[in-house]
């Protein structure tokens, strides 16, 4: 079924533009960046990347996930997610690592190693 | 560049709407609806029902297809399934099955 198409190369970044909304399972082998809307399920084998102002209710699985908009769901990522200043997370977050700016709004279980910087590991226990 | 691109590799299992234009290089299942240009090229498989100001089909796809301006079918374009388009043309190379509808 998969032709190779000379014109087409492999590692082409899929995009869900501003004006889009995409309700299903969007899954493959490359990139995605979604500045959109999406709703349901993102499994994709490339990175992922949610740009401001897009909306995601959905749990996203990638190689590595940039988050600056907002997800409602689960994040998962083999390698590194990083949650931008302007970005909103609800739901938990895993990754080998984990990096959250300081302005975004996370909420959820995070699981990942890392250190908590010191004014938030001697103000609160856990 | 197109707002949306579905790229190779990618599969989409539902449904698209946009305000923008829509390409798809990779697969799509569903329903497919833009307030713009689609063009689905080669490589690019879709099995759903496509609304659009026009469409261009270089790839293959399956379901009825609604134009509000054209739908042109290039070569290598593969088509099963309705045009309703005030437009349409089909290259050579090309290939469909279906019915036309051009609202005379």
């Amino acid at each position: 079924m998969a032709r190779s198409v000379g014109n087409i190369s492999q590692g082409n970044t899929a995009i869900i533009g501003k004006g889009a909304h995409v309700r299903g399972r969007i899954s493959g082998d490359g990139d995605l960046r979604i500045e959109g809307g999406v709703s349901g399920e993102v499994a994709v084998k490339g990175s992922l990347s949610v740009s401001d102002g897009a909306e995601v209710t959905a749990d996203v699985q990638a190689s590595s996930v940039t988050v600056e908009g907002a997800i409602e769901g689960s994040v998962s990522a083999n390698e590194a997610v990083t949650i931008r200043a302007t970005a909103r997370v609800s739901g938990a977050i895993r990754g080998a690592s984990v990096s959250i700016e300081e302005g975004a709004s996370v909420s959820g279980k995070i699981e990942a190693d890392f250190e908590l910087p010191p004014e938030l590991s001697s103000g609160k226990g856990r | 560049m197109a707002n949306t691109i579905i790229s190779h590799g990618i599969t989409v299992e539902g449904e698209i709407t946009s305000e923008d234009e829509v390409v798809i290089q990779g697969t799509l299942k569903g329903k497919l609806s833009a307030k713009d240009a689609v063009s689905v090229e080669a490589g690019g498989v879709v099995e759903a029902d496509i609304a659009a100001t026009s469409l261009s089909v270089g790839g293959q796809i399956t379901g009825n297809v609604t134009a509000k301006d054209r739908v042109d079918l290039v070569a290598g374009g593969r088509l099963v399934g309705d045009v309703k388009a005030a437009r349409l043309t089909i290259a050579d190379g090309a290939s469909f099955k279906g019915n036309v509808d051009m609202d005379v």
